[in-house]
């Protein structure tokens, strides 16, 4: 068997476990983390992508506000390629209470949060789409980002500073010498081999899974996940993140992101992170939501819909832990489980994830007995030195200037063939998906339809696949497509899955592909 | 004016109706949105690809399907009309040479490789048939992105084909002087085939690398209005038989169908209105008597004695789903049968599985006349032909452009027939 030596091993590859093992290779230990599969495809790259300004929780959870405000700024510094500095707006619907809105500037005030009333007509004039029926708007700092270019910018610079990044390596077994975790028995599953990895320290960093991990050593870690689904809509409804100024609720924001905008969010108890059923009710009543911000928005074009599992640590977890703050939760298990060389870090979310690795960092630091700083505040990711914010224009400006100088494989999202060959060739990777989640390859409005076939095709060429794993891919992309596309299809995007049907089905004949 | 037929839609239902009716002698003009599903399918005439299996006879299947499926457009069609518009379409489109028909299904390879029954092939295709097997080489041109012959070759040297023959396929991959472009549509390369020049340069790279015997396959692009000659002249110049793979839309010999069709409807002096989208019509209560048309933004009255619609299904915004999953046809708002109301699903959770909206569309008379919601013909001179039917699942049948043809013939034959 396989083995491997670390001082670090941090297990869970979403932004949290990124930001962990980046911090912890930034400050010198030697650190691997483990992901069972690919990184960011839990929680992390199933939210609307909002960098917080802290607004949301300016009235309900001062404390997160705070922390949102700090980090929101550190990451607009260290960040800024992943980061559409869109700005938010708060505004007062005729459903709403305009009385909130002193509550909400009040909160803001208190809390850090720059805010500023703006008067309806302006507000108008920034998104013309808004219902015109608003009767008050208030501007905070906002962003959306892209969590998946965040995920992968920081594993490659923990890889730079030395750290080992496994996707595709799911924990069997964490392995206890006399009291102490010592370690973790992991199965690389596109090898299928077991593989042993030793560890002065075991970072669970599993956000949702947690618990799933904890129990591994025994220990009991009570996440709740909390399912929030959320409806991607065809082009940019908005060019500013929207919320609704009122008590944070289900369906109150839209956030633009990239090609298009989403709105969410609910957020429903579940008992098992990986069963995240999207119900007709929950699509109904986001576009009710939707239609009361932008009027029209239920006959607009819907292009997919999915669910996140938010891990919520349960109120009895945070009294009876190191309690870092509201926001995120830090279990020392020598502490309080008696097992040595454990930490569980978890809840909390994406804008916060650097104060979280930070946090989970300086309990390794304690553990190891070292004193060493965190610098996660100061040095930016790769691409982000400029401190230049991705902006949506940026991939149609680099191919204007000369049409047709290169091959563009996927029109949507304006992928050429270098770049997915350059994806392809960087990626252990036989997979599509994987492929999509590094480029959006595939995530426009036509939802692959001719993309995948290219990439395939490209693919297939490229990594000298056999038929029979280019099949699998193609077959498994339109699968995980579907998944999303279709309990939300109608209108244009019906019209335009029917098209998909016929290339596929019709002119392709995928269904009768040979085994 | 009023014209003797009005025909809603310019795919290929409706330019059969049209075609048919204007050879005729009938006034006709033809109201269209945009150009139809021509543009998107391949030329191949599908008439019943897949039924448990692999169709290998459509003339032999064909009676028991029909009956098997009454609420299938097959199912409505008096048991000539498919034969009938098969031979009518083969010698009104000779510039395009179709072959096949009913008695057997050709094979053709598609752009992935899979062995695909069809019924009738323009003769760019035709030597693609596989049913014979042999030794097939594809060619790749670098630049053009909806082309993969490795990919393609590997898959059909295993598709099973039935008495035991065999494929060999392999790739070849030219990368053709494209001057400063390197993405090049399909249609930038048929025009680039037209050229001489061009196609002799793809002679001198190819043929050097080609073993005796072997059948040529190129991505569908071989020429738009001179596609026959590009193929003769590539077939004479590397000694070997040439075939067109269909590719991904839009699609070239698509495009070839639809100029001949236009070509030859003009000939016979219809009218073809294209980008006026019909959204309203007129009526005495039992007969229609307009259809209104938005051209260049004003509204503009279609009057007619008979009218054609021919406007497509979900594909082509003839039939919709609307947010709170209503289903309806958008042009006269026609009730839509076999779509789950709203609440219930319309899809399975697998993509390739059955999904419970397919096969929604209009239902009709047995003189193809749309019903209304009483379940009496909405009007006395409405016929409906083509996707916007109920009943046909085209891409999983392999039956789409058979469809098309045979109500369109049918909808033409029954307009003449009450036409003194």
């Amino acid at each position: 068997m396989r083995s491997l030596e670390t001082e670090v091993l941090v297990v869970g590859g979403g932004s949290t476990g990124a930001g962990v093992v980046r911090d912890a290779a930034m400050r010198g230990f030697s650190a691997i983390l483990v992901e069972r599969g690919d990184l960011a495809v839990g929680t992390t790259g199933r939210f609307h992508g909002l960098l917080h300004s802290g607004g949301r929780y300016a009235v309900k959870d001062p404390d997160a506000a705070r922390e949102c405000v700090v980090e929101n700024a550190i990451l607009r510094r260290t960040a800024a390629d992943c980061i559409e500095d869109t700005g938010g707006l708060f505004v007062t619907t005729r459903w709403d209470d305009p009385a909130f809105g002193d509550e909400f500037e009040q909160g803001c005030r208190e809390t850090g949060v720059p805010v500023e009333e703006i008067p309806v007509q302006e507000a108008l004039r920034l998104e013309p789409r808004l219902d015109p029926t608003i009767s008050r708007a208030f501007t905070v700092p906002d962003a959306s980002i892209d969590a998946w270019k965040l995920v992968w910018g920081c594993a490659r610079s923990a890889e730079e500073h030395g750290a080992e990044i496994l996707p595709y390596h799911r924990v069997l077994d964490l392995e206890q010498d006399d009291g102490k975790v010592i370690g973790a028995l992991v199965k690389d599953e596109l090898a299928g081999e077991e593989v042993r990895i030793r560890a002065e320290i075991v970072v669970n960093a599993a956000g949702a899974w947690a618990g799933h991990i904890a129990e591994l050593a025994g220990c009991k870690v009570a996440v709740l996940p909390g399912k929030g689904i959320m409806i991607a809509m065809n082009h940019r409804l908005v060019n500013t993140v929207v919320n609704r100024c009122k008590p944070p609720a289900d369906g109150d924001i839209i956030v633009p992101i990239r090609t298009v905008s989403v709105i969410g969010t609910t957020d429903t108890r579940v008992a098992d992170p990986d069963e995240l059923e999207v119900t007709q009710a929950e699509i109904e009543e986001m576009l009710d939501e939707g239609e009361k911000l932008v009027p029209g928005f239920r006959e607009a074009r819907a292009l997919r819909v999915w669910a996140g599992a938010r891990p919520l640590f349960s109120a009895e977890e945070v009294a009876s832990t190191r309690d870092v703050s509201r926001a995120h939760a830090l279990v020392d298990h020598a502490e309080r489980d008696g097992v040595e060389g454990f930490i569980t870090i978890t809840g909390g979310k994406t804008t916060t994830f650097r104060l979280m690795a930070e946090a989970a960092v300086d309990a390794v630091c304690e553990h190891l007995g070292v004193d060493r700083p965190c610098r996660t505040q100061e040095e930016p990711l790769a691409g982000s030195e400029e401190g230049r914010f991705y902006w949506l224009g940026s991939r149609l400006r680099a191919r204007e200037p000369v049409p047709r100088s290169e091959e563009i494989i996927c029109e949507c999202e304006l992928i050429t063939r270098d770049r997915l060959e350059a994806a392809i060739t960087r990626r252990p990777t036989t997979n599509l998906d994987d492929v999509r989640r590094v480029l959006r390859l595939g995530m426009g409005p036509c939802q692959g339809g001719f993309c995948i076939y290219r990439a395939t095709g490209i693919l297939h060429a490229r990594e000298r696949l056999d038929h029979r794993a280019a099949n699998s891919s193609l077959l498994a992309f339109l699968q995980e497509r579907w998944k999303g596309v279709h309990p939300i299809l109608r209108g244009d995007q019906l019209r335009q899955a029917t098209l998909d049907d016929w290339i596929f089905q019709g002119l392709l004949g995928v269904q009768h592909l040979p085994e | 004016m009023t014209y003797d037929a009005v025909v809603i839609g310019a795919g290929l239902a409706g330019l059969t109706a049209a075609l048919r009716l204007a050879e005729e002698g009938l006034r006709v003009v033809v109201v269209a949105k945009g150009v139809g599903g021509t543009h998107l399918a391949p030329a191949t005439i599908d008439v019943l690809g897949y039924d448990d299996g692999p169709v290998e006879s459509p003339a032999r299947a064909l009676p028991e399907f029909a009956a098997r499926h009454p609420e299938h457009p097959y199912g409505r069609l008096p048991a000539d009309v498919i034969p009938s518009s098969l031979e009518w379409f083969r010698e009104r489109l000779d510039e395009l040479g179709y072959q096949g028909g009913l008695d057997e299904n050709l094979l053709l390879p598609t752009a992935v490789g899979v062995a695909k029954p069809t019924a009738l092939v323009p003769q760019t295709m035709a030597a693609g048939d596989l049913r014979a097997g042999g030794r097939f080489v594809f060619v790749g041109l670098r630049g053009l992105k909806d082309f993969y012959p490795a990919y393609l070759a590997e898959n059909l040297a295993r598709a099973a084909l039935p008495g035991g023959h065999s494929v060999r396929a392999r790739a070849v991959e030219l990368a053709p002087r494209l001057g400063e472009e390197r993405d090049v549509s399909g249609l930038g390369f048929a025009e680039r085939f037209e050229r001489r020049d061009f196609r002799e340069t793809i002679v001198r790279e190819l043929k050097p690398r080609l073993a005796p015997g072997e059948v040529v396959g190129f991505p569908a692009v071989l020429g738009l209005r001179h596609a026959r000659e590009v193929w003769q002249d590539l077939e004479a110049g590397l000694g070997r038989r040439v075939f067109e793979v269909p590719t991904l839309p839009p699609s070239v010999g698509g495009m070839r169908l639809f100029e001949s069709m236009t070509a030859a409807l003009r000939r016979k002096g219809a009218r073809i209105v294209v980008g006026s989208s019909v959204d309203g019509a007129e009526s005495d209560g039992r007969q229609l008597t307009g259809v209104v048309a938005l051209t260049a933004g004003r509204p503009r009255t279609y009057r007619g004695r008979a009218f054609v619609l021919a406007s497509g299904g979900f594909s082509s915004g003839g039939l919709q789903v609307d947010s709170h999953g209503r289903a309806r046809e958008t042009i006269l708002d026609l009730p839509v049968a076999g779509a789950p109301g709203p609440g219930e699903p319309r899809f399975a959770p697998g993509y390739l599985d059955e999904h419970p909206i397919a096969g929604a569309g209009l239902v009709v008379d047995e003189l193809l006349r749309p019903l209304g919601a009483d379940g009496a013909p909405a009007f006395e001179n409405l016929y409906a032909a083509g996707a916007t039917l109920a009943g046909a699942v085209p891409w999983q049948e392999a039956s789409g452009n058979g469809v098309s043809l045979s109500t369109g013939y049918g909808a033409a034959s029954e307009i003449l027939q009450g036409t003194p």
